[in-house]
């Protein structure tokens, strides 16, 4: 990944992150809310060779670290979704081509999001973070699946337009 | 892929891996850096959140209101010719109708209690990507907000002040699992400890093994040193549910809030509370209940079947 791919990449999840935090969330979804930012973290993920998912999942993490509402520590969804990436990039061949087989690739973002989520609160938890009641914590992991897989259909072709035109020519090839 | 390629990705993985754990355990040991940049991403944050929040609040119970439609498709059309021009305006309207009356009656009860409270508008909601429940407020240290300060409903107690910049602060719900509450039970004033439970209930220890919890119970703020992070008496919920299992030392039980934490609009930090006399708890204020006495008039064709009517001189007398 170039540098001036991973500045722009970089600007791209800080506005996506205040989006998501300064409109998204402040919608009142049905059983639980929708993290528009980790959905489409996640597919971007699935987009890159593998070192570009590392690289993709470590600055997603990084600019979710930034949330001033989070109780974590800083860097921990950076960990989180650098071990994501390199899930993703390890099955390549599994979540195979978005225009190939787009349904699997919807499930594979909304298992992303999802088993992001559990990592996240498995973390929170050695780290000795409260985190509510099973009940609660598997509704919200429930709503985030149900969400993701609901809206990524919409927004995923616009995005894949957009990362053909981020790409150099070198990249493409 | 080539033997060279798997290798620099593998390096890239640790070193990856290891920075992330680098800014982990500098956040742990507490280094400055990592805390003002959360700091530095809240001040840029809160005047987009500002912004968005006064366009986007009329349309941010969409999916909510959508189960309430059930109009039928001409009179919808109808309405929509009719209100084409009027709608925005008519729902921002209705949305700063709401926030007034919510505004009114937190002040009401702020008077109450005699504290020196900010009012405050809720700007956003804590993000779904992380499991901590806050909302942010856009008002700050400038407006003289602290962390570790009372926030306030109209209802009762919400939360408490986490962090502030000068035009902003973020306030951790009651509801989330890490928050707790010195309470009393009104009745009794025994004290216990509530707890979030990431839902609309709450947990309730008692913390006298003598105590007894009833359903009903009303709770109030126990208050804390200071008057920070709780200022004493303030409404907090009912007791809905007690747990009378044996071989705890303490009894528990469950708590709905007064204070509903979905449709928070307008809120109030408490800057100060009363110093001068102990703080009275500030109790909701009851339903009134309107009693109706019904008196049964006789009718006139009942008197008539059932004989003369008795009157005072017609009373049988005593004679001596």
């Amino acid at each position: 990944m170039s540098p001036v791919r991973i500045i722009s990449t970089l600007g791209f999840f800080f506005v996506l992150f205040v989006i998501q935090e300064s409109a998204v969330s402040l919608i009142h979804f049905p059983i639980s809310g929708f993290s528009l930012y980790l959905a489409i973290a996640i597919s971007l993920i699935a987009f890159e060779d593998h070192n570009g998912s590392l690289v993709t999942g470590f600055l997603a993490g990084i600019v979710l670290d930034l949330s001033p509402t989070s109780n974590a520590p800083f860097g921990q969804w950076a960990l989180i979704l650098t071990g994501i990436a390199f899930l993703f990039a390890v099955n390549r061949d599994s979540i195979a081509d978005l225009t190939s087989s787009p349904i699997t690739f919807v499930i594979f973002v909304g298992a992303g999001v999802t088993l992001s989520l559990i990592a996240y609160l498995l973390f929170g938890s050695l780290l000795g973070e409260e985190n509510g009641s099973l009940k609660h914590d598997s509704t919200i992991l429930l709503g985030n699946l149900i969400w993701t897989v609901l809206f990524t259909p919409i927004f995923l072709p616009a995005l894949s337009r957009v990362r053909e035109y981020s790409l150099t020519a070198r990249e493409r090839v | 892929m080539a033997r060279g390629g798997g290798n620099r990705s593998r390096l890239l993985l640790v070193i990856l891996l290891v920075t992330a754990l680098f800014f982990i355990t500098l956040d742990l040991r507490g280094v400055s850096l990592t805390k003002g940049s959360r700091s530095v991403t809240q001040t840029i944050l809160s005047p987009v959140q500002k912004t968005v929040s006064t366009i986007f609040s009329p349309v941010g119970r969409f999916f909510s209101d959508v189960k309430n439609f059930g109009k039928t498709n001409a009179q919808l059309q109808e309405e929509l010719a009719l209100n084409k021009m009027l709608k925005s305006e008519l729902a921002m309207s209705a949305d700063t109708k709401g926030q007034l009356a919510q505004l009114k009656s937190v002040l009401d009860l702020a008077g109450r209690g005699n504290y020196k409270v900010a009012a405050a508008r809720v700007i956003a909601r804590g993000s779904a990507s992380s499991f901590s429940q806050t909302i942010t407020i856009d008002a700050g240290s400038s407006s003289g907000i602290r962390p570790d300060m009372t926030v306030i409903s109209e209802n009762g107690l919400i939360g408490v002040v986490k962090s502030t910049t000068s035009s902003s602060s973020i306030v951790l719900l009651m509801s989330d699992p890490s928050f707790r509450v010195g309470v009393r039970i009104a009745r009794s004033q025994s004290v216990g400890v509530l707890s979030g439970l990431g839902a609309s209930n709450y947990s309730l220890v008692l913390l006298d093994p003598a105590g007894t919890i009833k359903t009903g119970d009303i709770l109030v703020t126990n208050g804390s040193e200071n008057n920070r992070p709780f200022v004493p008496g303030v409404p907090v919920g009912v007791v809905v549910g007690v747990d009378n299992s044996n071989g705890s030392l303490t009894q528990t039980g469950t708590v709905y809030s007064y204070a509903n934490l979905n449709d928070l609009g307008v809120v109030s930090v408490i800057l100060s509370a009363p110093t001068t006399a102990p703080s009275q708890p500030i109790l909701p204020t009851p339903n009134p209940v309107v009693t109706v006495y019904v008196t049964p008039t006789p009718t006139p064709v009942a008197a008539a079947t059932t004989g003369p009517t008795p009157t005072p001189s017609a009373q049988p007398t005593k004679k001596k």
